[in-house]
């Protein structure tokens, strides 16, 4: 708890020095609630709301798809990045969603929240910074772009939003049980624990989590890969899936979505997290990756660096087709 | 899958099995088994689609949850696509898919993939002959 103290001091520190040098308009982080157990998003537009920036065990949720909501912005934006933020930057940067020079990027690495999803995390550390917060183990110092110098804008005249924010007192009982086996497991743990069912069972099961899906796209909204204007479950007409609630049509568009993400997927869990229904989806994309690992035989982990290729984009004459 | 509009396949009675065929390759093998009179299940529907590499993963979840007992996915050989590389994204694909499948409780019997060019009438026959009969074999679920 002390070094999460510390952490956070540097991140405040940081946070303040960007914003006192116009460095960005706001840095996106964490802030606390009125449950001690939670913590929210925070866009800290001054340096008073640097100040109510936090670092815990709680910080869950993954911030880098509010990069998104400014990616045509004229303007740089500071963002605490660990290893699931700056991979979700990397996908971002591939994808041709944001610019790299709009973004600063405050390096973060990250000793595991409290979160089932981040028990299963093999990559911590920040791949892509502008500064790194503080060291990991095994981790350079320094890295990244050097060559930060961020765009400095005229516009960068920040209106005071007031001294700080009016935070709820910290400390509240919330009597919610969140996760609490973070106890360290395998990558792939959620698909894990469905592969060894029987396919009836298996089929059972998925259709018990979408009969609880009530399909309010909060699973695409918060995901980093999900970057299209445009998505086919917004359209008026039907398309591929009906839009009454059954669970088959929830399945088509569970299985649709993970599939859509599947070669692209950062391992970040946010589509997990923001489930209002609790559903164990991250085992779809889970399985896709698992899946992608035993047909090429190599590694497959996403948003390493922004300039990969991923495997339904490509070919090779030589891929397996043992279906045939 | 358990979906009201499900119309011809009750219990017992015969599977449903699409079958999407790439124009240049497996659509025209189709109709060359056509015109030579060959015979095979009446169970298969042929979609004819540009090239096996227009098949989206969503034809195939949407065939399923209309009720179709079983999908099939042709194209032209590797290295004979139209589209020059069409089914090689294809293949990549359709391998995942598969997984995606049976990780959701869908029999991977129930899906397939082959590549059959435009003068193999015999063997598009043969194919959708074996499929149907596997698909006949695992019942409707």
């Amino acid at each position: 708890m002390n070094n999460f103290s510390q952490q956070q001091q540097k991140i405040r520190s940081a946070a303040s020095r960007l914003l006192a040098d116009g460095t960005v308009r706001f840095v996106i982080g964490w802030a606390p609630t009125r449950f001690a157990e939670r913590t929210t998003v925070l866009f800290a537009h001054t340096e008073a709301e640097a100040q109510a920036l936090v670092w815990n065990a709680h910080c869950t949720a993954a911030l880098g798809k509010y990069l998104l909501d400014h990616r045509l912005a004229d303007y740089a934006v500071g963002i605490v990045a660990r290893g699931c933020e700056s991979r979700m930057i990397n996908r971002l940067l591939t994808d041709h969603q944001i610019w790299r020079e709009r973004v600063y990027i405050l390096g973060a690495p990250c000793p595991g929240m409290d979160a089932e999803r981040c028990a299963g995390c093999r990559e911590r550390a920040p791949v892509v910074w502008d500064e790194l917060l503080w060291d990991a183990d095994g981790m350079p110092e320094t890295g990244g772009r050097q060559d930060a110098a961020p765009t400095n804008l005229d516009e960068a005249t920040i209106a005071d939003v007031g001294a700080g924010l009016a935070l709820p007192a910290v400390g509240a009982a919330c009597s919610r049980p969140l996760d609490t086996d973070t106890s360290l497991r395998s990558r792939f743990f959620r698909a894990e624990a469905v592969e060894g069912l029987s396919a009836a069972e298996k089929f059972s099961y998925w259709d018990e989590v979408y009969a609880k899906c009530i399909r309010c796209y909060a699973c695409r909204q918060a995901c980093p890969v999900c970057s299209c204007r445009a998505c086919y479950v917004d359209m008026d007409r039907q398309g591929f899936q009906g839009k009454q609630h059954s669970a088959a049509d929830n399945r088509v568009f569970g299985v649709t979505r993970a599939f859509h993400v599947a070669d692209r997927c950062v391992e970040c869990g946010e589509c997990e997290r923001v489930c209002p229904m609790g559903l164990p989806i991250l085992g779809q994309t889970q399985k896709l990756i698992k899946e992608i690992e035993a047909l090429t035989g190599e590694a497959y982990v996403q948003g390493m660096d922004a300039e990969e290729e991923n495997f339904l984009g490509a070919f090779d004459l030589d891929d397996k087709d043992d279906f045939l | 899958m358990d979906v009201a509009n499900r119309t011809n396949t009750a219990a017992g009675g015969e599977p449903k099995i699409l079958a999407f065929c790439c124009n240049w390759c497996t659509y025209t093998g189709a109709d060359l088994a056509g015109l030579n009179r060959m015979k095979y299940p009446a169970n298969v529907r042929v979609v004819r689609v540009p090239c096996s590499g227009r098949v989206n993963p969503q034809f195939i979840l949407r065939a399923f949850a209309r009720g179709a007992d079983g999908v099939v996915v042709c194209g032209c050989h590797p290295g004979d696509c139209h589209y020059a590389t069409g089914n090689f994204f294809t293949r990549r694909r359709f391998m995942l898919m598969r997984g995606l499948l049976e990780f959701n409780g869908i029999d991977p019997r129930r899906f397939h993939a082959r590549w059959i060019s435009g003068s193999e009438a015999a063997k598009f026959r043969d194919f959708v002959s074996e499929v149907c009969a596997i698909v006949k074999g695992l019942g409707h679920e």
